[in-house]
């Protein structure tokens, strides 16, 4: 205890220079800057990168949750300014202190100052819950991950939309840190940013300082450990359950020899059952062709995609197809949620030789046969020349 | 393994390959044979490449002739209106080709039909099959 307080108010060795606190510790700042680059990640492949790129997303979202849980621990078991207690503000002392400000001779904190302390509140409760709606939606929306079994689509579409406030919400909140991180530098004189990097601030007379508390390292070490080691365990358990709504099995080996001669093997959860039936009954002209079959084969087809339509699935194509073009009832491409889907990808990219047809789903869907889309699936081929 | 028995195996995988190839050409042949037959006339590979390689007006517009999917080099792959690999028409290249006869004729039926507007006649389904096992 004694002699953390001295190392915590060790003075400056050089001359004539101001004396110096070590105010942010190690794990502090090495927190800070990782959850900067964490959710720096986030941002980008959630906002501006496309769908292919949610591995990497989900990676970035997994750490953050185990960053902020590191924080949560050692807001109760590391030093002086790393404590909650230390700068967890009452409203009175929020309002008090914005007042001072005003006044314009506002106290000097040497942690976090009230409004700051609200603020970090604010950012670690926003990721918190940005972590939670979105492995909720990656569950019930892309059926992975830990949640899979857990939520329906239509469930899951509700996370994905207070996923979405709240990352709006968190880059606003990003702004206005980074924004009262600045004015508060100007206001004292002190580069803030430097600080969050070196550690340390100068000691001045009359600072605001929370009363000097002990930091249990190893204890604290040890709960991370143990916290994610046991979030780890349970959430892989959970993610073996059984997914209500996914398609297991193999395709019918009669519907792949006979609907995959001529194009992939469309997976029948990829178009509701009248779409099927319309279909199946207009073989003779097929998009322009005869893809005529025997009656017994027909039935056996029949009877196939009737009990494999969109209707029994709840993936994401099955939920996202089902509403058809009624011109073209029982064509993929023309659902108005495919061409929502892929507006964004050239035309010379569907007639290139390697994909040739936007029908030709395997050309960039590595998954296409099982029906499931997963965008982590999703490699656009190289060649793009006609 | 003792080099006999790696001999021996290697024989009988050969006779197999033998008997396997034999058999295709087996099938062919007979299938082309009942052509011949339901025909009652010679069967003649000119006229078959001639059809297959030919423009044709009656069928489905998308598909005009043949090589629209199976190319005009029927030793390499030729390709659907989808994009998928059609495997090689010619035998040369594709010694499975023409060996069952229910494929033949679903294919004869749908294809005739697309690129001809009608069925085709036993007489130029063996011209056909004439011309493509020449290849
Ligand atoms: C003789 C060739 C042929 C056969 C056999 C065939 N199809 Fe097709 N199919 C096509 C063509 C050509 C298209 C149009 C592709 C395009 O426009 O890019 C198509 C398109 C489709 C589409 C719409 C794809 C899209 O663009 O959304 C579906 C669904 C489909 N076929 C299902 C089937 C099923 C089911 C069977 C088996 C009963 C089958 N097809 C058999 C040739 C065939
Ligand atoms: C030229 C490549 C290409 C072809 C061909 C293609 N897709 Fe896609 N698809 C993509 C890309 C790229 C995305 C991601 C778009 C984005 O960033 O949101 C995508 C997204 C999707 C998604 C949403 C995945 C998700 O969960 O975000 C579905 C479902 C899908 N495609 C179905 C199909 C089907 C069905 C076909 C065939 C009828 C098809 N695609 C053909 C490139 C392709
Ligand atoms: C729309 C594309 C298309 C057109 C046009 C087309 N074919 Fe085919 N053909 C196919 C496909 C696909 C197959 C089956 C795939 C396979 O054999 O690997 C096939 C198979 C066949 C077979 C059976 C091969 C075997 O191994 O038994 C014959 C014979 C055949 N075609 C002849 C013709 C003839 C003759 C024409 C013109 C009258 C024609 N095709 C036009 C796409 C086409």
């Amino acid at each position: 205890m004694e002699q953390l307080d001295r190392i915590a108010t060790t003075t400056e060795p050089e001359a004539g220079a101001a004396a110096h606190v070590a105010v942010w510790d190690p794990f502090v700042r090495v927190f800070h800057w990782s959850l900067v680059a964490a959710v720096l990640v986030a941002a980008l492949t959630g906002f501006l990168a496309g769908a292919p790129w949610i591995d990497l997303h989900v990676w970035a979202g997994t750490a953050t949750a185990v960053l902020i849980s590191a924080r949560l621990i050692w807001g109760f078991l590391g030093g002086t300014y790393a404590r909650f207690s230390a700068f967890l503000p009452r409203p009175g002392a929020v309002i008090a202190h914005v007042r001072t400000l005003f006044d314009g001779h506002g106290e000097r904190h040497l942690g976090h100052n009230p409004l700051g302390a609200l603020m970090i509140l604010s950012l670690i409760a926003t990721g918190l819950g940005l972590a939670l709606t979105g492995v909720a939606a990656y569950g019930g929306i892309l059926k992975s991950g830990p949640l899979a079994f857990a939520f329906s689509y239509a469930t899951a579409r509700g996370f994905l939309e207070i996923h979405e406030l709240l990352a709006w919400s968190l880059l606003g909140l990003v702004a206005a840190h980074v924004a009262g991180a600045l004015l508060e530098s100007m206001r004292s004189r002190e580069n803030l940013v430097r600080a969050m990097l070196t550690g340390r601030k100068q000691a001045r007379p009359g600072d605001c300082r929370p009363p000097a508390r002990r930091a249990w390292p190893l204890a604290a070490a040890l709960s991370i450990v143990v916290l994610v080691a046991g979030a780890g365990f349970t959430l892989s358990a959970l993610a073996k359950r059984e997914i209500p709504g996914v398609p297991t099995a193999a395709l019918d080996p009669v519907y792949v020899s006979e609907c995959a001669a001529c194009h992939v093997a469309y997976h029948p959860g990829l178009l509701p059952r009248d779409s099927w039936v319309a279909l199946i009954d207009g073989l003779a002209d097929h998009f322009g062709e005869d893809a005529s079959l025997d009656d017994a084969t027909t039935g056996h087809l029949r009877g196939y995609v009737m009990a494999n339509a969109a209707q029994a699935w709840d993936t994401k194509p099955a939920n996202r197809f089902t509403r058809v073009d009624p011109a073209a009832p029982f064509t993929i491409t023309a659902t108005p949620s495919w061409k929502r889907i892929h507006r964004d990808i050239p035309d010379t990219l569907f007639a290139s030789k390697a994909v040739v047809a936007r029908s030709n789903c395997n050309a960039c869907h590595r998954d296409a046969a099982s029906g499931h889309f997963y965008p982590g699936n999703i490699a656009i081929p190289k060649e793009t020349q006609p | 393994m003792k080099p006999t028995t790696i001999g021996a195996a290697t024989g009988i995988a050969f006779i197999l390959a033998l008997a396997g190839i034999a058999s295709a050409a087996g099938g062919r042949d007979t299938i082309i044979a009942s052509y011949a037959a339901a025909a009652g006339e010679p069967l003649s590979a000119e006229r078959g490449k001639a059809l297959f390689m030919g423009t044709h007006s009656s069928g489905k517009p998308d598909t005009p002739s043949c090589i629209t999917c199976h190319t005009d080099n029927l030793k390499g792959p030729g390709k659907t209106r989808a994009g998928k690999e059609i495997e090689p028409m010619a035998v040369s290249a594709n010694p499975q080709r023409y060996t069952d006869p229910a494929f033949v004729e679903k294919w004869f039926g749908r294809n005739c039909n697309s690129v001809l507007g009608r069925e085709c006649t036993p007489l130029e389904k063996g011209d056909l099959l004439t011309w493509l096992s020449s290849l």
